[in-house]
């Protein structure tokens, strides 16, 4: 009986074995459709599912644009998406399915810094190009490009460039040098804050009180009464949109909101949280890769492309991802092939025109982009200007 | 210094009434079911979205949104408790965990398919801070230890004086002889069940207009906040579970101050460890329930 029953496991197991072949033989027709395949990991549930969502429409409505306008090099797009639900654990098996299942050409993603860092090692390993278009720990392209994995590519602003202009800003125009900290438990909140450090000296400036949220996080008001009486002249906050909100109103509780201001970046200048807590967002300070408000003629037709389309304003979440796809078909386009490594060559030296000024990457693979730094006046956001600053590698 | 620690407090009193609210009605389904409910603090996110889609898409005011949290919280539970919490009654420990673990999933699944996955905004309540003996409070913070109050009053007069809280107190000290002397078992599970989800749901509205963001995962963190409440405070012990929640609001609230706010989570358990090593059954016991 055993014989039999291990007799018909090894035929059940040949069959499938021939069968993941042939699989595997029609997998690796890859692409070979006519479509570029294009994986997008994004946290499409759990709490920051509402990135996911706008990341998602904001690279379909491009992978429409490009399709309709009869595609990249004859080809259309097709975007594939693979939920991270912002875990770095989630986010490395969406990426490995999306290479090994679905066969992707090329991905973009993640939304959060900590999922980033995760999927590099592990697009570097597949050898398929990933370009982040939202993450901005410093790390990611610390370590890319000449830092070592050459299948990263970043198009967003870093932290530190961030850290950098924010706390410029708070000391040259509002004359501020103590601080309290309080930002998001995660590589995008604690690298910020890391960043801030680093640039305090310039500025003659230090840091006060120093607290991490946990993502979820719903009573602030120990560490806002702490903070009102530390004698701080600003928060510096980097979070999440969610939280800002709720910060926002437990400022109003503790009875500092209109006297110390939120600085750093947490969609402070979303009309929602505004509403939500209209005298704790006055005098918010944030700078953002970019907003709905930013004044050039590409950025105004996307808002009001996207706005129509969604009915809902975009975020900076939808405006990277839609920008991303174009800059990704622009290089398949001078690539002329969606061979990865030209493509990966045609990027490293891209000249593309973005809603917020030209895009290159030096040679950690990272965008030189500028920020844009906002203030909230009046209940509305104010942009204060765009600045650039190079990144100073560490040697 | 001294006025910092007082405030704390005050504070910690604030949170460990939303606490005691949800815990107690676990504990009183653990006292008469012996299961510890896994999906409760899907209730509390349920009754939060009944009120959110009620004041979102019916522009109703938030009093009658609470009642409609509540209502609709309390209708689920009346099919969830047919379906599966009265079935557990005398069933073995394990498939009371799974049965209201794979609860939880499903209702919060549901929601997220239903209403997407990202924040809501919550926009009803009173939120306009007032001060109480030199403390700013918002309006609803103070409604909140109000409501915690009269809940538990009015908990404890239920299980003293009425039949239903009676026949609870009963079930909940010996299944076999409430059955032998008539006692409808069944029925009164379902009943403590429903008083349990509606409490969570009750908790859930009360503190919406304060937590502001409303979304599908947000009943995990609250069941894993009341484990270690009703395991100190004595499995199935209400009293317990009061004091249980205030000294676990207080202590994160003072921890959240002093150490650091990313060490708040920890705390719950910390302590339960804590007391656990000195009092294994918990603070209070498990024999005193209700």
């Amino acid at each position: 009986m055993t014989i039999e029953l291990s007799r018909r496991g090894f035929c059940i197991g040949t069959a499938l074995i021939g069968l993941q072949t042939v699989s595997s033989g029609a997998f690796a027709a890859r692409s070979e459709d006519g479509t570029v395949r294009l994986g997008l990991v994004a946290p499409m549930s759990g709490p920051n599912a509402r990135y996911g969502a706008f990341s998602l429409r904001g690279a379909q409505m491009a992978a429409k644009e490009i399709n309709d306008a009869g595609g990249v090099g004859g080809r259309k797009i097709n975007v594939m998406p693979g939920d991270s639900q912002g875990t770095p654990v989630e986010g490395v098996s969406a990426t490995r399915r999306l290479i090994d299942q679905d066969q992707v050409d090329f991905i973009i993603g993640d939304v959060s810094s900590s999922v980033t860092l995760a999927m590099q090692p592990v697009v570097e390993d597949a050898g398929v190009l990933l370009l982040n278009a939202a993450s901005s720990n410093p790390m990611i392209t610390y370590k890319a490009g000449v830092g070592g994995f050459k299948w990263t590519f970043r198009n967003y602003p870093t932290d530190e460039n961030r850290s950098l202009l924010v706390l410029q800003y708070a000391a040259e125009k509002k004359g501020f040098t103590k601080y309290s900290v309080l930002s998001v438990d995660t590589d995008y909140g604690r690298a910020a804050i890391h960043f801030t450090k680093k640039y305090l000296p310039r500025f003659k400036s230090e840091i006060l009180t120093e607290d991490y949220y946990k993502e979820g996080e719903v009573d602030f008001r120990s560490v806002l009464s702490k903070i009102r009486d530390s004698g701080a002249q600003a928060i510096i906050m980097y979070g999440n949109a969610d939280s800002a909100p709720i910060v926002g109103r437990q400022m109003m509780e503790v009875g500092i909101a209109g006297k110390i201001p939120l600085i750093g970046n947490a969609e402070f200048n979303t009309a929602s949280t505004i509403k939500a807590a209209p005298k704790a967002m006055e005098g918010a300070i944030e700078a953002a890769a970019w907003l709905p408000g930013y004044d050039s003629p590409k950025s105004k037709a996307f808002v009001d492309k996207f706005t129509a389309e969604y009915r809902e304003a975009p975020n900076n979440h939808a405006y990277v991802h839609w920008e991303t796809v174009h800059l990704l078909a622009k290089a398949i386009e001078q690539a002329k092939s969606i061979d990865r490594e030209k493509v990966r060559a045609a990027l490293s030296g891209i000249h593309y025109d973005s809603a917020v000024g030209e895009v290159t990457f030096d040679d950690h693979n990272q965008a030189r982009l500028p920020m844009i730094l906002l203030e909230i006046e009046g209940g509305k956001p104010v942009v204060k200007g765009a600045y650039k600053a190079e990144i100073d590698y560490p040697k | 210094m001294f006025y910092t620690i007082i405030e704390q407090v005050v504070n910690g009193i604030v949170s460990g009434s939303v606490y005691a609210i949800v815990a107690v009605g676990m504990t009183m389904i653990f006292g008469v079911l012996r299961a510890i409910n896994f999906a409760h603090g899907e209730y509390y996110m349920l009754g939060t979205f009944g009120a959110w889609f009620a004041i979102e898409y019916f522009d109703l005011p938030y009093p009658v949104a609470v009642v409609i949290g509540v209502v609709a919280t309390a209708v689920i539970a009346v099919v969830v408790g047919n379906f599966v919490m009265q079935r557990i009654v005398g069933a073995p420990a394990e498939a009371g965990v799974l049965a209201t673990l794979g609860v939880a999933l499903i209702l919060q699944n549901t929601v997220i398919l239903v209403f997407g996955g990202s924040y809501k905004f919550f926009s009803g309540g009173y939120i306009e801070p007032v001060s109480v003996f030199g403390f700013t409070l918002a309006e609803q913070r103070i409604l909140i230890i109000i409501v915690g109050l009269i809940v538990f009053v009015g908990l404890e007069l239920m299980v003293t004086y009425s039949r239903m809280g009676k026949a609870m107190r009963a079930v909940s000290q010996n299944i076999e002889c409430c059955a032998v002397v008539g006692i409808d078992v069944r029925h009164i599970a379902l009943w403590t069940f429903i008083i349990g989800a509606g409490l969570a749901a009750l908790s859930g509205v009360l503190t919406a207009p304060v937590n502001v963001s409303v979304y599908g995962g947000m009943g995990e963190l609250i069941t894993f906040k009341t484990l270690p409440i009703i395991i100190m405070g004595g499995l199935g012990n209400v009293r317990g579970t009061f004091v249980a929640a205030m000294i676990l609001g207080i202590a994160e609230s003072l921890v959240a101050t002093y150490v650091g706010l990313q060490f708040r989570d920890t705390v719950g358990f910390a302590t339960l460890m804590l007391v656990l090593m000195w009092r294994p059954h918990g603070l209070f016991s498990a024999q005193a329930r209700f």
